[in-house]
């Protein structure tokens, strides 16, 4: 009987605990988020937003100008949320009904130490954006930066230097756009990438052939902190002063406002702020949580952010076709018989896409480039005769532009795969120009649907490529993943040659070679 | 054992059911009480200027509305938003800053009534190394803990160009940054609008501007030092909040209402080096409660003329006829204020204002025409 009123007792137990729910399954609201894709690292702070306030952050990331895009093209979004709104507010700010400031992190340059100190770099409190060009210029300073139309900190150093340039400490102006010292300046750009993180990534595996790296105080701590670097990075704050990013979250769908204030309420309370320090060596953005030893306590300038979107397009436009160093972009491209149909339709429009037939924000900044070379490269069974193009005019029906299409329209398709022959054939190319123009950007997209069947192996290939001199040999690859292509094979070609492997399959070859854009 | 442990669990259990009887009889008394006031409660939806945000989620703010029958739910956006919002007449209340925008509430929209429960003064927020300079450049002068500042003398240097690193005795703040005073954005905020207001006062030579032609006069000198800041924030609590977590750095000087300032030191938050400049002249904004409906008409009542809500307006740094207990707060919690302001000024009318602002937007967005185009330029 005893047991009976015992199991009786845990029976009721367990339908009350039933009847209150002890544990809490579903979210209360889901709010889609767009965000800036360093924004990943917030993955613990916002699981335990779940299950404190009931909100679940449903987060799509991507980068910030395509993000940008996206919502002023009226993307039905409950929130955005990039490492900063600017330009976004600039672009669609009556879609922005709030925004709120969680986190900050100032866009800095960080140094050698040793070419700091030799420098005199090292705490000095005179030192300018003005010194740090010369030493570019000269070639003693080879530093990574992000391109400035893809990824936000090489945006946000873009209008950091520019405003130190104009020396005028207030809103820049386009007649105040000093070209000549911006030049100067990227004559140093040694790496760039279309995001933050690959660029960190890579800074760390070519160290001893960078001097230095632009990207947020958060990731140069980090790396400071994670034993990775052979030699800290001096972190420089030059005089003229800095732009900080400030990750606004922005509530778009005004129905949403009450989960938006749960979701900011929860995020900018102290103990969250100093949490989020602790984790992401970001500045709490509230005045109550005072950033800590770790970060350095000297007065930071903040340079004036232009309030004008047609200073901004004129400044990235003319980094672009003016002024960073002018890439030769060769793209090896099958054309064997399997591309028929839906993947050579697919890399035809990929292409006429870069050559003025994208007419959108982001395929105006991912076009070809005025000063910029073009090599196509087509192969089937052999290697097909490149094309090559200089761009001089880059609207979409002047004659380069023109010229550009009429090739990828005449691309046919037919016959085996001579993968790794083509591949040889565009570095011996790239190798001849580097010849005459040492100091153009180089770089290979290899686009192939299917494994190498005829010409050289994939050994051969790379010990061929290992003889090379070290500048060709340093050419990247980004190989894109298509159909039947040897997805293990091309991700050992990008990590031989310090490039990056592009999917493809879960997205329109479009969109990937418009992300390649920010890597050539 | 098995056999009186069922019986003894049974006792516990009937023994506890019973206390909780008791108890939530007990309580059943008091909650009476309350629901009869929860089912007096009206609601009273509003839209208001950002500043006074964390005044309506005050608990004790709340709870004062909730005893004289009011439960008050907010939105904030822009003053000057707020004006434009199609559907504010879907809102009992409209509660922006400042009266250009208010003006322009009670003329186009069917207002019931308005009420002024309270008001602040301008005020530039500083820095102690700041303020410094400027007094030894006899741009300002000390009283108390806070500073006088000269607008005037301002005005001209901010007009003719001048950088922090131009002044004297600049070695706390030798930054080639051009003397501006940060504000927000023109176009949807009011305390940018008193900053243009009272600019446009200095500029016209000591005059409120009162036609076209004195525009002309002024133009473009006032829409520069909008557009020399470049970016700016929607809201007036964006530029002070940066003023509190990025510093000198980015803020050395920013014009907010005095309530901000005052706020902040009531909640111990006020740094040593933080100070209050007062501009001389300075203007005031005036918090106008515009009611759509009969809720929004009792909770304009109740601001202006409950005690308990008058002494909470107090704590949050806005300025009412109890001027007794605005003395004693500030005083309490150790914040130098200038009590009485003598040199203030009115703004323009809503059109002089509005025509202001039109010009200065259209330089921004070039899809539109800038309506003083045939004003021309001229220097100051």
């Amino acid at each position: 009987m005893g047991r009976k009123i015992i199991l009786g007792l845990l029976g009721l137990g367990l339908w009350l605990a039933l009847l209150t729910g002890c544990g809490r399954s579903e979210p209360e609201a889901t709010l889609k988020v767009l965000a800036g894709s360093e924004l990943q690292d917030m993955a613990p702070v916002l699981r335990d937003l779940e299950s404190t306030t009931g909100v679940r952050l449903a987060m799509e990331y991507t980068g910030s100008l395509d993000g940008a895009e996206r919502l002023a093209g009226g993307e039905k979004v409950d929130l955005a949320w990039f490492s900063h709104g600017k330009y976004l507010t600039l672009l669609a700010g009556s879609r922005i009904a709030a925004q709120e400031k969680i986190m900050l992190s100032p866009v800095v340059l960080g140094v050698r130490e040793s070419r700091a100190r030799a420098w005199g770099w090292i705490d000095n409190p005179n030192l300018t954006w003005r010194d740090i060009a010369a030493k570019a210029a000269s070639g003693e300073l080879r530093y990574a930066m992000t391109d400035p139309a893809s990824s936000n900190t090489g945006f946000t150093a873009l209008i950091g230097l520019a405003s130190a340039f104009s020396g005028r400490g207030e809103a820049l102006q386009p007649e105040a756009i000093d070209a000549v010292a911006l030049k100067s300046f990227f004559t140093g750009q040694a790496l760039t990438a279309g995001s933050s993180g690959w660029l960190a990534e890579r800074y760390v595996q070519e160290q001893d052939r960078l001097d230095g790296m632009i990207n947020y105080e958060s990731v140069l701590l980090g790396l400071n902190a994670g034993g990775q670097l052979r030699e800290k990075l001096t972190l420089v704050y030059p005089r003229e002063g800095i732009v900080t990013a400030d990750y606004p979250l922005m509530l778009l769908n005004p129905a949403q406002r009450t989960a938006y204030q749960t979701v900011v309420d929860y995020l900018r309370q102290p103990d969250i702020q100093r949490r989020i320090m602790e984790q992401t060596l970001r500045r709490p953005a509230v005045a109550a949580v005072p950033p800590d030893g770790r970060f350095p306590d000297r007065l930071l300038v903040e340079a004036p952010f232009p309030g004008n979107r047609d200073v901004i397009d004129r400044l990235l436009f003319a980094y672009l076709d003016e002024q960073r160093r002018p890439g030769h972009a060769l793209f090896v491209l099958d054309v064997s018989g399997s591309m028929k149909g839906e993947g050579i339709e697919q890399l035809k429009t990929a292409l006429l896409n870069l050559a003025g037939a994208d007419q959108s924000l982001s395929g105006r900044f991912a076009r070809f480039r005025g000063r910029e070379r073009i090599t196509f490269l087509p192969f089937s069974s052999n290697v097909l005769p490149a094309q090559n193009f200089q761009v001089g005019d880059t609207a979409t029906e002047g004659s380069d532009m023109r010229a550009i299409r009429q090739a990828v329209t005449a691309l046919q398709v037919g016959g085996k795969t001579a993968l790794f022959s083509a591949l040889q054939r565009a570095y011996e190319i790239g190798g001849q120009a580097q010849v005459t123009e040492p100091n153009r950007y180089y770089s290979i997209v290899l686009m192939s649907d299917g494994q190498s069947n005829q010409g050289l192996s994939e050994a051969e290939f790379l010990q061929w490529h290992r003889n090379l001199p070290a500048s060709t040999q340093n050419i990247r690859v980004f190989p894109v993943l298509f159909a039947e292509a040897d997805d293990a094979s091309m991700k050992r070609l990008a990590e031989a040659t310090g490039g990056r492997v592009f999917d493809g399959r879960s997205e329109s070859l479009s969109q990937v070679f418009k992300a390649i854009r920010g890597y050539q | 054992m098995r056999r009186w442990l069922g019986p003894l669990l049974g006792i516990l259990l009937l023994g506890g059911i019973g206390v909780g009887i008791y108890f939530s009889a007990q309580e059943q008394n008091q909650v009476t009480q309350q629901q009869l006031l929860e089912r007096r409660q009206v609601l009273a939806r509003g839209v208001i200027g950002s500043e006074k945000e964390d005044f309506f989620r005050d608990a004790k703010v709340i709870e004062a509305l909730r005893q004289r029958g009011l439960t008050v739910t907010v939105e904030k956006a822009g003053s000057r938003q707020i004006a434009n919002l199609p559907t504010l007449e879907q809102y009992d209340f409209a509660f922006p800053a400042g009266l250009p925008g208010a003006e322009k509430i009670r003329r186009e929209r069917r207002a019931r009534s308005a009420y002024t429960p309270f008001f602040t003064p301008m005020v530039v927020a500083s820095w102690r190394p700041i303020a410094e300079i400027l007094e030894r450049n006899g741009l300002a002068r000390q009283a108390d803990r806070y500073y006088f500042l000269n607008m005037k003398k301002l005005v001209d240097l901010m007009n003719a160009g001048k950088r922090w690193n131009d002044l004297d005795h600049n070695e706390a703040y030798a930054v080639g940054k051009s003397i501006l005073i940060s504000s927000t954005d023109v176009r949807k905020s009011n305390s940018a609008a008193m900053y243009l207001a009272l600019f446009s006062f200095i500029v016209n030579g000591d005059a409120v501007v009162q036609s076209e032609e004195q525009i002309c006069r002024i133009y473009p000198a006032f829409r520069d030092i909008f557009l020399r800041q470049g970016f700016t924030e929607y809201s007036s609590e964006a530029p002070f909040e940066d003023y509190q977590v990025m510093g000198m750095g980015k803020s050395p000087l920013v014009i907010i209402y005095e309530s901000q300032f005052l706020q902040l030191a009531a909640q111990g938050r006020l740094r040593s080096e933080m100070v209050l400049l007062y501009p001389e002249p300075t203007i005031y904004t005036k918090h106008v409660l515009i009611a759509f409906t009969e809720a929004g008409q009792r909770l304009g009542e109740a601001l202006e003329t409950d005690p308990a809500l008058r002494r909470l307006a107090v704590e949050y740094g806005f300025r009412n006829p109890d001027i007794v207990y605005f003395r004693e707060f500030a005083s309490q919690h150790q914040v130098p204020i200038a009590d009485t302001l003598v040199n203030v000024v009115e703004p323009p009318t809503y059109e002089i204002i509005e025509m202001m602002i039109a010009s200065i937007e259209a330089s921004l967005d070039r899809n539109l025409s800038d309506p003083l185009a045939h004003c021309g330029q001229r220097n100051l």
